[in-house]
């Protein structure tokens, strides 16, 4: 058998153009398979005679052939990208300059041969001791494998004249969700925030099914374009997680403080997509509220603002709060009942029964982003607003009007991020 | 949907840059495999995860469709892609432990070929604060630049073991005596040749399992029109393809060929192969 195989592999393996063509792929894609996918086939007869192949209907014209449907898992090879290189940076043209931050510098930038604005960031590279930095790496890495409608959507990545200048090219999104809640006169209505949160809910479900944590949601990293369409940016923080979670293990300097889960705070070993769904209820908080829920100075001060809004943890509430490494270290203040319901004297029933359930201390009983996209408070009166219906505002970021947003603490500065993983994360 | 990984357009695979720059395409097939071999060894010397030395495999078999060796050494983008592949899968390595293995390894290689080649090896750590060790420290960092920028950042790589995992479950193999182990060897061993970076995983996966079937006399409904490899949207042809490039690195070869790779894993090395085996260039 195997000398068989020897004669006829002994070439370079001959090809099927059908495999490589480009029109390989008409409406494979959304045909279902005999075995995957439940028949969905009249529609397409009436309306697409011609992506017929495998009719049934007696036909004069000699029998095609044997072709099979693909699985959605298993789309044309046409579908794949090519492997391409990096482009130049100056097939951009920079416009001006969106924000500096310790990970870099952003600019506004138009493409040359589109004439599409796209947002430029520029990683830092130098000083790195390690080669390519993983933070930078674990950006990009994410942000390619967690394309979604409100995800960030990056376009290539772009080099400079030497090795150390590398770009992200990201879609340009005109605000965001910090600079319009500081700006607003008014907070979002009931059925703005129900769209918002649904579409961050999306894109955390994305996320997290793509085995991807953010580590650092928050308003602030929350861009919104003038079609009410928010999109999850700055995945700087953002890493891989397996089952089971920590491989590696993981660093706490993650998540800005005032969104910060308290399993974080408390110094847990290994965490998971429970911390971005801490964040996510702080977000859901701070859109109902128009300011940061916790905005606190420093970790105790939060931990005692949580305790104050939540009630103190019980060995009910957290059965694993008593083994946290640094539970021993705080004081507990005296039992006493959650005060969520007097902080949002206008949200319905539903939607602080949402709220608690993201505000979960158990890591592992707080709810899911799948969960939550099911709760009901998304199907109570009013409906989520379609999101045509946002108004408009003018952007910041296109240099339409100068921003003055409150200070917001950052996330871990990135260097000293770098430095621990580099120590925790070598075995 | 989970993202695509990329895969070498048809015109990549007619004309690679190495073959453009004049090496034979035979020559460039058994640089690939020895690239990958000095990948797995450096790998079991770290004891570093299989699915980082997997994915360096990979990304060092995409990089050659964008790449001529005239320019790039198969030593220096194992190591870069053995040190990005480990970062992306979240279980870095030390530059330094990395340098080191990849000095035993070339050393060993060049010993091999070497005048003393009849005695047995004997490794010369290099010195601590040497010229040797900031020189592939250099190349290190430059590979694994290089290999970003040339793969457009695109480092997205889909391992082919839990597929495997499923569709035997399917056929009714997985409790099979060494269905398993042997298809899996397979998969391992096709990290020495380009098919990852030309076939989807469930064709690669299915050429797996037809040399396991067909080594281990398992017969599976194969005539039209229940073939079991439909199953899997794999077509005949493409998996027949990959079982060739897979059987074809256990050809025999003979010696001189064998050793021929040992002294050409550098750029220097292949361009001076290239000044005296291709007089037009």
């Amino acid at each position: 058998m195997s000398t068989e195989l020897n004669s006829q592999g002994s070439s370079t393996p001959s090809r099927k153009r059908s495999k490589w063509d480009e029109d390989d792929d008409t409406g494979d894609l959304s045909a279902p398979t005999q075995i995957h996918l439940p028949k969905k086939r009249p529609k397409h007869k009436t309306s697409r005679p011609h992506s017929e192949r495998k009719s049934s209907s007696p036909s004069p014209s000699p029998p095609p052939p044997p072709r099979y449907n693909h699985s959605v898992y298993v789309p044309p090879r046409t579908r794949h990208p090519a492997i391409q290189s990096s482009r130049s940076v100056y097939c951009y043209e920079r416009l001006n300059q969106i924000e500096e931050g310790s990970y870099g510098v952003v600019f506004r930038a138009r493409d040359k041969q589109t004439g599409d604005i796209v947002a430029l960031k520029k990683l830092k590279l130098d000083e790195e001791k390690n080669g390519f930095p993983i933070t930078a790496l674990r950006e990009v890495y994410a942000l390619m494998s967690c394309r979604h409608e409100n995800v960030v959507g990056i376009r290539e990545v772009v080099v400079g004249d030497t090795l150390t200048q590398v770009f992200v090219v990201m879609d340009f999104i005109e605000h965001d969700l910090k600079t319009l809640l500081t700006n607003m006169p008014s907070p979002f209505l009931q059925s703005e925030v129900k769209t918002l949160m649904l579409q961050l809910l999306s894109a955390v479900h994305h996320c997290h099914s793509n085995w991807i944590l953010h580590r650092d949601l928050k308003t602030s990293n929350l861009l919104m374009n003038n079609r009410g369409t928010i999109k999850v940016a700055d995945f700087g923080l953002a890493r891989r997680y397996g089952d089971p979670v920590g491989v590696g293990g993981m660093t706490q300097l993650v998540v800005t403080l005032w969104y910060r889960a308290p399993e974080i705070l408390l110094g847990a070993k290994t965490y998971s997509t429970a911390i971005d769904m801490w964040s996510v209820g702080c977000i859901f908080a701070e859109l109902l509220l128009n300011e940061p829920l916790f905005q606190a100075k420093g970790e105790l001060e939060l931990l005692s603002m949580i305790f104050k809004l939540l009630g103190p943890p019980t060995k009910n509430s957290w059965p694993d709060y008593f083994i946290l490494p640094n539970a021993k270290t705080i004081t507990l203040p005296s039992p006493q009942p959650p005060a969520i319901r007097p902080k949002f004297p206008h949200l319905s029933m539903a939607g602080i029964d949402l709220m608690m359930s993201l505000l979960t201390y158990d890591p592992e009983q707080r709810m899911t982003a799948e969960e939550a996209l099911q709760h009901p408070y998304f199907t109570e009166s009013p409906l989520p607003k379609h999101p045509d219906l946002f108004g408009s505002f003018p952007s910041a970021a296109a240099g339409e009007k100068r921003r003055k947003a409150f200070d917001s603490p950052s996330a871990p500065v990135r260097a000293a991020d770098y430095k621990l993983l580099t120590e925790y994360d070598i075995p | 949907m989970p993202a695509l990984p990329p895969l070498a357009s048809l015109a990549q695979l007619e004309n690679s840059p190495s073959t453009d720059d004049g090496l034979p395409a035979v020559l460039e097939e058994d640089l690939r495999a020895y690239g990958c071999k000095l990948i797995h060894q450096a790998g079991i010397l770290l004891t570093q995860k299989q699915v980082a030395v997997a994915a360096a495999q990979i990304l060092f078999q995409r990089f050659w469709y964008v790449s001529s060796m005239k320019h790039f050494g198969v030593g220096d983008i194992g190591m870069g892609a053995l040190f990005l592949a480990s970062k992306l899968e979240e279980c870095p390595i030390r530059m330094r432990d990395l340098i080191n293995v990849y000095d035993v390894l070339l050393q060993r290689a060049a010993h091999t070929i070497g005048p003393k080649a009849d005695t047995p090896f004997k490794y010369h750590p290099m010195s601590y604060f040497g010229t040797a060790f900031y020189d592939l420290k250099e190349s290190l960092v430059v590979a694994e630049m290089q290999i970003l920028k040339r793969l457009g950042f695109n480092v997205h790589v889909v391992l082919p073991y839990g597929t495997l995992i499923n569709y035997l479950q399917v056929l009714g193999l997985i409790k099979q005596e060494n269905a398993c182990t042997k298809a899996w060897g397979y998969l391992n061993d096709a990290f020495q040749t380009p098919v990852y970076a030309l076939y989807q995983i469930p064709t690669i996966v299915c050429a797996a399992i037809l040399l396991t079937i067909r080594h281990l006399n398992i017969s599976l409904p194969s005539e039209a029109p229940n073939c079991w490899w439909e199953l899997f949207d794999a077509c005949w042809e493409d998996m027949w393809n990959v079982c060739g490039y897979i059987m074809r690195l256990y050809r025999e070869r003979p010696e001189a060929e064998q050793k021929r790779v040992l002294g050409l894993v550098s750029k220097k090395d292949v361009r001076r192969w290239l000044e005296d085996n291709v007089p037009d260039k």
